[in-house]
């Protein structure tokens, strides 16, 4: 028997125009493991919540049809009688959480069932080992970084002994590395636990090989597929699952285990030349004018950007002149010897580094590394205790958190004083409310808000959060600002999206620039900051399109 | 040197009734001195910024009194026929602002003692059940205060980059993202709280909380000083009258030295879960 059964779900948020699902039915079975995809906006929030009766009970508006969890209909039973069985974690790091300390936290759920102490103190020493959090066991809350929140959050999902665990897009606010770690706990549950699982992630290559069932939405509409099909029909999907499509492996490779196989048929590809030996940091070829991603087709009208108002809004106005096959580009700013420290911590040290016109340039590093703090020097929101900053245009800086930036009631009024070419693609949305849209689509107009006619263009982490195709289109349009003259800093987590859209990379750790170079160069020599391509195939090559088959 | 979140409540309400009713300079100095200890125990588990609050908050109405008080005999200087502020300025008014100011000093360290001693959650475990939802929704409320420091922090620089003026003028269009970001997080809160199984019937304890020697003896001495401060004469000072204070009488002094408990019993430890969890 079916664990959860959808039947013929319909939702419609209060006063909303179209409905968030549409006729959904599908069915897990105990033990299953349910990845759900979709373009943000698609309705895949709205879904998990319908599993644990948040939607209809706790947002209102128009529910039709019924969902049965473990026998229990929705309709009837409170989120809260729901909690028993449903094991939530949200997407947002700090907002799930009660206590104080770690501890409390994870006996919460437990208490609210009213479990005997005995009972309690033995599920917390269980679940503390089960996710490994035995050092952060007397944290406080606030001092955990967002990784270990949503470890703690797991592990206090896991304490009630639900039935199954749900996670609502668990790392989309997580750097690498954390995100890393929450999927390892993830895997290691439904390794050990056979625990089923339902979660959403546009980080598809880490749990890929994992999952029985791929559900993707689109619209509200739902499809349920097995894994290989649904891969190979499109939506997120790993690099390796592009690259076996073209080379027509079959049957297709999940992960890169399974790619390895097929691999070894591919040409073997000469190792890329070892950088030159420097004082301080490794040296790569630099892309000259003409070359480095000169070849890398720039987005033709009408591609990757139906959705993304913000590649509009480059088209015509910034086709003049490409400058990368003008010759050296001109430096647009230089900073030199640049030294920032607070709290006692050196966060920029010695920093030298000119970038020029139509360069975008992708800077990379753990967290803490500096790259934050670099970015708010050259934007002059810090200020230097030492070394220059020269720029020769205005310098807009997007904070990692957007949503920050928006505060107005309409987007219209978000946008009001700028100039009507900037404003033409958001005709649609002039109304709205700026909270209500997508994390897309907030990004976009942030974008817009701040940075429309800066030539000088910082982004921190632009693409936390965002779905597969607003993140290609947000590389398009980065592209054909540098196109048209803009000089572009990235400070990105994101390896695969650095690698197709940036034409140099900067590594940094302990505020140092470390390396510095074409990223066929710096990412293939990497461990850490490899594509899934680079790690299969080696040799420069980055991306799934590069590789001869 | 986990004690009871009752025993700290009803301390504190000792505490606060004699800042308000003694006015007498020697025994605020006193209330501040024991306060201060109670403290030093717990000092480690917090950043005090909250004195610089306090201090700012005594000094406002010193401020407000010299500067529109024109009573008193003692001149310090006399300003020309200037509107408000103009007239004759006295030290017997700024004494008494200091006084208005030293009660306030004194409810905020109350306070500062309160929140680093007590756990918010805990304080919500032993309100009675009919008040359990009620109690729990103003501890949640408490718990987003520094949240809402932080997001303040965040819109402001947002409006910086923006280019837009982060100065006084601007607090009223930083209100109404401030509250949004507020509100949208309560909601998210609710949700978890709900996903959660919060507000069902039963509920149990993690980690229950017992009385001790200590706890008993807090409540004890700050029952007794409560009795004392209000069943005595109270110490009145007025500056305007008199600005040298008269000296406190020895019942009193005895009064506000119970207060002293929780610094005085800190050396009993509790050897059981709680104090294992500290």
């Amino acid at each position: 028997m079916p664990l959860i059964t959808l039947e013929g779900v319909g939702y419609r948020y209060p006063e909303a125009e179209r409905p968030a699902l549409v006729d959904v039915s599908a069915a897990i079975e105990p033990g299953q493991v349910i990845l759900l995809r979709g373009p943000s906006g698609s309705g895949k929030s709205t879904l998990l919540r319908c599993l644990n009766g948040l939607v209809p009970h706790s947002t209102g508006g128009e529910f039709r049809g019924r969902v049965l969890v473990c026998g229990l209909d929705t309709r009837a039973h409170a989120p809260r009688e729901l909690g028993a069985h449903i094991g939530f974690v949200f997407q947002h790091p700090d907002a799930q959480f009660v206590l104080e300390d770690v501890e409390a936290e994870l006996a919460f759920g437990m208490e609210n069932l009213g479990l005997p102490l005995p009972l309690m103190r033995k599920r917390v020493e269980e679940v503390i080992d089960q996710v490994g959090i035995n050092h952060l066991r007397r944290r406080r809350i606030d001092t955990l970084s967002g990784g270990e929140r949503q470890r703690v959050a797991i592990a206090a999902a896991l304490a009630v002994h639900p039935q199954a665990l749900v996670l609502d897009e668990p790392t989309s606010q997580l750097d690498p590395q954390a995100a890393e770690d929450v999927l390892q706990v993830v895997m290691r549950l439904v390794a050990e636990l056979g625990m089923t699982t339902v979660i959403a992630e546009h980080r598809v290559e880490r749990i890929a090989p994992l999952v029985d069932r791929i559900w993707t939405l689109d619209f509200g509409v739902l499809k349920d597929q097995p894994p290989r099909a649904a891969l190979a029909e499109g939506g997120a999907r790993p690099p390796v699952v592009d690259l076996a499509l073209r080379a027509g492996w079959s049957p297709i490779p999940l992960g890169l285990r399974d790619a390895r196989v097929y691999a070894q048929r591919l040409p073997k590809p000469p190792p890329y030349p070892p950088p030159r030996a420097g004082e301080g940091k490794a040296h790569y070829p630099l892309p000259r004018a003409g070359e480095g991603k000169a070849h890398y087709p720039l987005p033709r009208a009408g591609e990757g950007k139906a959705d993304y108002p913000l590649a509009r809004a480059g088209e015509g106005k910034f086709h003049q002149g490409d400058f990368r096959e003008a010759g050296a580009a001109p430096v647009l700013c230089r900073v030199e010897n640049l030294e920032y420290r607070y709290n006692g911590v050196q966060a920029v040290r010695g920093v030298s580094l000119s970038v020029r016109r139509g360069q975008v340039t992708a800077l990379m590093g753990r967290n803490g590394s500096g790259k934050t703090t670099l970015l708010k020097l050259i934007a002059g929101l810090l200020r230097p205790q030492r070394g220059t900053i020269q720029a020769d245009a205005r310098a807009a800086y997007v904070p990692q958190d957007a949503d920050a930036l928006l505060f107005a009631s309409t987007v219209e009024e978000e946008l009001r004083g700028q100039p009507p070419d900037v404003m033409a693609p958001f005709h649609a949305w002039l109304r709205r409310y700026p909270r209500d849209l997508s994390s897309g689509e907030r990004q976009q107009l942030a974008i817009a808000v701040v940075a429309a006619h800066a030539d000088l263009l910082l982004l921190d982490e632009p693409t936390r959060g965002l779905d597969p195709q607003v993140k290609q289109a947000l590389s398009a349009f980065l592209r054909m600002r540098a196109a048209g003259g803009a000089a572009i800093v990235i400070a990105t987590h994101d390896v695969e999206w650095a690698a197709r859209t940036a034409d140099r990379v900067l590594l940094m750790a302990e505020g140092e620039i470390y390396a510095d170079g074409l990223p066929a160069a710096v990412l293939s020599d990497s461990l850490v900051f490899a594509t899934q391509i680079s790690k299969l195939v080696g040799g420069g090559l980055l991306l799934p399109n590069e590789v001869p088959v | 040197m986990i004690r009871h979140p009752l025993a700290w409540c009803v301390w504190a309400t000792a505490a606060l009734a004699a800042a308000f009713i003694d006015r007498n300079p020697f025994l605020q100095a006193l209330l501040l001195l024991i306060i201060i200890n109670v403290f030093i125990p717990y000092s480690a588990a917090r950043r005090i910024r909250i004195w610089k609050i306090g201090l700012a908050l005594a000094a406002v109405p010193i401020i407000f009194s010299v500067a529109l008080s024109r009573f008193g005999t003692h001149v310090l200087f006399t300003l020309p026929d200037i509107p408000i502020i103009g007239g004759r300025w006295t030290v017997d008014a700024a004494v008494f602002g200091a006084s208005t100011g030293a009660a306030l000093l004194l409810t905020v360290a109350v306070f500062a003692v309160l929140q680093t001693t007590v756990r918010s959650a805990d304080l919500v475990a032993i309100l009675p059940r009919p008040f359990y939802r009620a109690g729990t929704t103003v501890a949640l409320a408490l718990a987003f205060a520094p949240k809402t420091v932080a997001s303040l922090h965040s819109i402001q620089e947002a409006r910086r980059l923006r280019g837009q003026h982060a100065g006084w003028r601007s607090a009223p269009q930083l209100l109404l993202p401030l509250l949004l970001t507020t509100l949208e997080r309560a909601l998210q809160y609710g949700e978890s709280l709900d996903a959660r199984g919060f507000g069902s019937r039963r509920r149990s304890r993690y980690r229950p909380l017992p009385w001790s020697i200590a706890d008993l003896l807090i409540v004890v001495g700050s029952l007794a000083a409560v009795a004392a401060i209000v069943l005595m004469p109270p110490q009145p000072y007025n500056p305007y009258l008199d600005l040298v204070p008269g000296v406190p009488t020895v019942p009193s002094l005895l009064a506000v030295l119970l207060l002293a408990m929780p610094a005085l019993t800190a050396g009993l430890s509790r050897m059981d879960h709680a104090a294992h969890h500290a």
